[in-house]
């Protein structure tokens, strides 16, 4: 589900079935990269977006969690720690993280949820079928990841 | 010679020029208000809104997804929504399209995705099974049967429409 008043309604009644939040981490700039930036960002977002779709009843896919790429990485891990443990109050028992950048993929010991890293492939200039294609398949990948952890 | 210059005579000129005018402004406003009248008749003939998902060739009595896009409009934003839907030809050789939403709580339903249930479709988040025909299993969590596509076959092409809860459509 997503973070609407709509799928939120279905939440609160069905809350025990739902057990798995996603969040995407989302860097921001506006120096140099800030395209290759934007691009990971659009990346994370497509996929989450279709992963959602196929684990509509058991994941709750949260708002992106972002960040400025200058912000160190403690406080970036702290942050995210304290979303994680406030998930994990409201019982939620499995957290992801989806990213692509690779400055978590380095501290991703210290991380208290599972992080899943992604290389970003730039789409926006892909055809069509390619792209679903290529989405379908990062999706697919990321949904074993899932399946895995839930059993 | 004077005869041949005036044919047309002042007063027939204004005529022609006042009723040429007023017939195009009477058209101005009239043409809008039958637009108007005759609207739901135009909606009616574009409607249903049938999309091309699939070559009836390709079908076969095994269900096999088909990924198609259709047009969403929320309010002021339009946008195109990723859809799938499992095909295949019964015993009887008519096709059958079924909705993969999961009537549990939304999940996306796979065929086969359970090798300890072969030939059911599969919901992978709280493992509710259908039959292939999409009546839900009793015991697992799904309580309703998959929902069907509205569809259309036309030259070779298979059109999918409105899924719908099983015996609407």
């Amino acid at each position: 589900m997503k973070w609407t008043v709509k799928d939120v309604e279905v939440y609160l009644q069905e809350k025990e079935y739902v057990d798995t939040a996603v969040i995407p981490l989302i860097p921001l700039t506006l120096e140099k990269n800030v395209k290759s930036i934007v691009s990971m960002g659009e990346f994370v977002q497509i996929i989450v977006n279709e992963l959602e779709r196929q684990f509509k009843g058991r994941v709750f896919l949260f708002p992106p969690f972002t960040y400025f790429t200058s912000e160190n990485m403690e406080e970036k891990t702290k942050r995210i720690a304290d979303w994680t443990d406030e998930l994990i109050a409201n019982g939620m028992k499995h957290i992801f993280y989806v990213t692509s950048d690779t400055e978590w993929k380095a501290g991703e010991a210290n991380l208290p949820g599972t992080l899943l890293w992604l290389p970003s492939i730039p789409l926006e200039h892909m055809d069509e079928k390619y792209k679903q294609q290529i989405v379908t398949d990062q999706t697919s990948q990321l949904m074993n990841l899932l399946i895995a952890k839930w059993s | 010679m004077s005869d041949n210059k005036h044919r047309v005579s002042r007063r027939q000129f204004l005529n022609y020029t006042l009723t040429g005018v007023g017939g195009f402004m009477a058209a101005g406003m009239l043409m809008p208000m039958v637009r108007f009248a005759l609207d739901p008749v135009l909606k009616g003939e574009a409607g249903g809104e049938m999309v091309a998902v699939a070559q009836v060739k390709d079908i076969t009595t095994e269900p096999k997804r088909f990924d198609f896009k259709v047009k969403v409009k929320d309010a002021w934003y339009e946008s195109e929504e990723p859809r799938s839907a499992w095909v295949y030809k019964d015993d009887k050789g008519e096709i059958v399209a079924l909705s993969p939403v999961c009537k549990h709580l939304g999940c996306t339903v796979n065929w086969n995705g359970d090798k300890e249930h072969p030939n059911q479709f599969f919901c992978p988040c709280h493992y509710g099974r259908y039959e292939k025909d999409g009546t839900n299993v009793p015991g697992t969590p799904p309580i309703h049967p998959l929902d069907r596509y509205e569809l259309k076959v036309k030259d070779g092409t298979l059109y999918l429409g409105k899924a719908k809860p099983r015996g609407e459509a």
